[in-house]
């Protein structure tokens, strides 16, 4: 397998009722990645585009309506899809092409537009739920999300205030990302005060509708050399989608994603991730999402995230800064769009180029980690410079 | 790297409503067939795995670790489980705020692997924990029609 390093990024605003139709994101974070490495269409080979349901966008086969504003024209393209996953499967896809050695450069895209659908995109999710079981009952993303935050919880005697702070963290690292939708100083109380959307789950735990782009440029070693002075290296890859029953599962240990972490640390050779990796994106559409996964990435002890985050641990001055974007809960999550925009946020940390957002120590390997489906999938990244 | 900035547009744009009206009808499958056949009698039945030594509920065809066939190993499992987790929700599955809110919970059937999500009915919300027994309540038999929605919810044993 060769070698493959990200050499430019791009990233719209991240927005609720965007303008922009989902082709015209798309381009718009496309070329701003292209123009970020000084490179044109012509210098892509082939093309992968990341997006979630088509239920969002309402665009039946979405993968191919977005793809000549991703830059597919006349191109190898191909479209993937795991949910909230997606994002972080993106550079994955886009690596096996140039790993390979099919292709030497890859413009990866990832789109969503949540805001079309209406009134509210939650209705989308109906339809993800097993037809016959449990669509009858009209379950809502929200209470798998609450049923899983209260396992998680209670296992390990979490307070839902502590928890909280979580959101204060992320919305707060936000006030400094340009493409942030919810950046905000707030406190433990605002989030216990919002609204209850079903017990554990207030409205401040949870991420936003959002409408977003997301691009990369991959190259082979030998283009990235010539490309750029800061290729950052794609060193791991991990992915791995657990059962749909997801009743059957206990909920309170994300043992897919520990399973995608181990996968792509050992293609990495990093033995100790809570001690080699310097920054790390988990994926954080809910509050609990990122305590939840920092543990199954094996970034913390098991039942040990909530005090580490209470003494600043993962705050962006701590040992190890989680979300510095301000994640998912601050800059806004157009699902696919938020994991690519964690890859993103890797690659500016570990050139050094994250403005005020940059972490401190120069850090020279970090993670970016997605989740979605039913419950059911990691997707893990690790990076180095 | 430069990154748009732009301001929230929410007026002023030209849009087109639109749909993708679809409508479906589902089979429930061959091991759902079971399933719900014996929903109508009050029963609840799951699938063994005897090289996995584990039951599914609701049944499969297949094992999802070994892949063997289950098809000649459905059984009846009882109605009785415990809460494994659950959640007291307040809006709908299109954001629309509840009258009364409702309480959902994970049953695992017991001496299964499995279960499902479904109501809690005749509890407070503050009574119930992790581990409460509970079983199920049907509606009556002339009003079952081969649904999950033939079980009321599950109320705590007393």
């Amino acid at each position: 397998m060769r070698r493959v390093a990200i050499v430019g990024a791009g990233l719209t605003k991240f927005y609720r009722n965007a303008q922009e139709t989902p082709k015209e994101l798309a381009y718009e974070a496309a070329r701003m990645a292209l123009d970020s490495c000084e490179m044109k269409l012509s210098d892509i080979d082939c093309v992968v585009m990341g997006t979630a349901p088509d239920a969002f966008d309402g665009v039946h086969m979405k993968g191919e309506y977005l793809a000549d504003g991703a830059g597919a024209y006349r191109k190898p393209y191909m479209r993937h899809f795991v949910g909230g996953g997606t994002g972080v499967l993106s550079p994955i896809h886009g690596w096996f092409h140039v790993a390979s050695g099919m292709f030497d450069t890859c413009l990866v895209v990832a789109e969503e537009k949540m805001s079309s659908a209406y009134p509210h995109p939650a209705g989308a999710f109906l339809t993800i739920f097993d037809h016959t079981t449990e669509q009858p009952l009209y379950p809502t993303l929200i209470w798998i999300f609450a049923i899983e935050m209260n396992r998680f919880m209670t296992t390990w005697g979490y307070k839902k205030e502590d928890i909280a702070l979580v959101a204060v963290k992320n919305k707060r690292n936000a006030l400094d990302h340009p493409s942030a939708q919810l950046g905000a100083e707030i406190t433990v109380q605002d989030v216990l005060n919002s609204e209850i959307m079903a017990w554990p789950v207030n409205r401040l735990d949870i991420s936003p509708t959002s409408d977003g782009a997301a691009a990369i440029v991959l190259a082979a070693e030998h283009v990235a050399r010539r490309v750029t002075e800061k290729p950052i290296w794609i060193d791991g890859v991990g992915w791995c989608l657990d059962t749909a029953y997801w009743c059957t599962r206990d909920l309170y240990y994300p043992d897919y994603v520990e399973v995608a972490a181990r996968m792509a640390y050992k293609m990495a050779g990093i033995k100790e991730p809570s001690k080699e990796i310097h920054v790390a994106e988990p994926y954080d559409p809910f509050t609990y999402k990122e305590l939840h996964h920092i543990e199954g990435l094996l970034l913390a002890p098991r039942g040990k995230s909530v005090e580490m985050l209470k003494d600043g641990y993962f705050n962006r001055d701590g040992n190890l800064p989680t979300c510095p974007s301000g994640g998912a809960l601050g800059v806004g999550n157009p699902i696919s769009a938020t994991g690519l925009m964690k890859i993103i946020e890797i690659f500016l940390q570990l050139r050094g180029e994250a403005g005020k957002r940059q972490v401190p120590g120069k850090p020279t390997c970090g993670l970016a980690q997605a989740w979605g489906d039913l419950m059911q999938v990691g997707t893990v990244v690790v990076m180095r410079s | 790297m430069a990154l748009i900035e732009r301001f929230q547009k929410v007026t002023d744009v030209t849009y087109w409503e639109g749909q993708i009206p679809m409508s479906y009808i589902y089979t429930v499958g061959r091991a759902g067939e079971k399933f719900f056949r014996e929903m109508i009698n009050g029963k609840i039945f799951g699938a063994k795995c005897n090289q996995c030594n584990l039951i599914y509920v609701p049944p499969r065809i297949y094992c999802e670790k070994c892949f063997e066939r289950l098809e000649e190993n459905y059984l009846e499992v009882g109605t009785k489980g415990k809460v494994h987790t659950f959640t007291q929700c307040y809006e709908t599955y299109d954001g629309v705020r509840k009258e009364v809110p409702s309480i959902v919970a994970v049953i695992r059937i017991d001496g299964t692997e499995g279960g499902f999500v479904h109501w809690l009915g005749e509890v407070e919300f503050k009574d119930v924990y992790f581990g409460m027994p509970v079983e199920a309540v049907f509606k009556d038999k002339k009003e079952r029609e081969g649904s999950i929605l033939d079980i009321k919810y599950f109320r705590p044993i007393k």
